[in-house]
């Protein structure tokens, strides 16, 4: 444990998460932003893990730029998730968002302080629970072209008459197959969906994610996380297993975790 | 089970393990989640900013990658 860390000029701390009965040992060797290694702030039962940072880059100005290289910005949210991971491992863990910084250990204990209740009910609800995310995306159905695929039916054909309203049929057929499709695809995420809630503790739906940022060309159409106890952690990941199996047809699924518990340890 | 791993082991069969995480999945969870709070460090980035933030730094990267592996002999593709 640090001794009482006065203000350096020019630095700050960096929080990366809060915890409950952390050893700080467990984290010595734990990656770290900047030179030195992970520190622990105690005040009470609470702990708040932090490093050293210099507010040559940390600072207002360095970050407003900082956060727009993604090199760095990729850096530090790694470096950030590794942290929480670890300290997950060892206790509770409620992660901090990310580019926290506080002006010094005085600062840390004053928001663990006046934070302590949220910040125990959260604990609380995390404690000996891990988050799990799953994505569902849309399999491309044989016969129903992509929206993107309509327009080049007819370029290359010969229009002679009658032919204008059979390319309208056809157009329409095909957008009505693409509305079915969608359709069947939410009612199987949905389907999807209540049989995991119903092995977890609670859920959240993020945003689907865009296929420029997935790298896959069917769509997703469901972004979940669920908050799940340890010792169902087998059982869970199983049933996504046979999920995927009986809705192989229609989705396709990607599950991860365990995570930090990001999308439950909030503060309300 | 526990819940740290080297990187590249999976935890179990079907989960990824998030040490691998792609950067969208750790930024929609660092800055769309997470204990929210003000620290000393004020910076103007909330909310729909940040998410701009996100998604330029994203695409600018997605755009890098498909220009480094895109096949030479292919003239056709973006």
């Amino acid at each position: 444990m640090s001794a009482e860390h006065s203000h350096r000029a020019g630095h700050g701390r960096y929080l990366f998460g809060f915890a409950r009965n952390l050893d700080a040992a467990s984290v010595r060797d734990a990656p770290s932003l900047g030179e030195t290694a992970l520190e622990v702030v105690t005040s009470g039962d609470l702990q708040a893990v932090v490093c050293d940072v210099d507010l040559a880059e940390f600072g207002e100005d360095a970050l407003t730029e900082n956060l727009e290289n993604l090199e760095w910005l990729e850096h530090v949210a790694r470096t950030h998730n590794e942290v929480v991971l670890r300290v997950g491992a060892a206790a509770t863990v409620a992660p901090a968002r990310l580019v926290t910084i506080c002006a010094n250990d005085a600062s840390v204990r004053t928001r663990i302080d006046e934070q302590r209740l949220p910040l125990t009910e959260a604990l609380d609800r995390v404690q000996g629970r891990s988050e799990l995310s799953v994505k569902i995306y849309l399999r491309q159905q044989p016969g129903v072209a992509s929206s993107g695929q309509d327009s080049d039916v007819t370029s290359a054909q010969a229009t002679p008459a009658g032919s204008g309203a059979a390319y309208l049929r056809r157009k329409q057929e095909q957008a009505r197959l693409r509305r079915d499709a969608g359709n069947r695809g939410t009612q199987v995420a949905d389907t999807i969906d209540r049989a995991l809630a119903s092995r977890a503790v609670a859920s959240r739906r993020l945003t689907p994610q865009d296929p420029q940022l997935t790298g896959r060309s069917e769509p997703m159409i469901a972004n979940l996380a669920y908050l799940v106890p340890t010792e169902v952690l087998d059982g869970f990941s199983s049933l996504v297993e046979q999920l995927q199996v009986e809705h192989s047809p229609v989705v396709l699924l990607e599950a991860a975790g365990p995570w930090p518990p990001y999308s439950f340890a909030t503060l309300d | 089970m526990t819940l740290f791993s080297a990187p590249d082991e999976p935890t179990h069969a079907t989960l990824a393990n998030p040490a691998n995480a792609s950067l969208v999945d750790l930024l929609d969870r660092l800055l769309g989640a997470g204990v929210v709070l003000a620290g000393d460090i004020v910076i103007s980035l909330a909310g729909v900013d940040l998410v701009q933030i996100r998604l330029h730094a994203l695409i600018t990267s997605i755009r890098a990658d498909v220009a480094r592996y895109a096949p030479p002999t292919s003239p056709g593709r973006p």
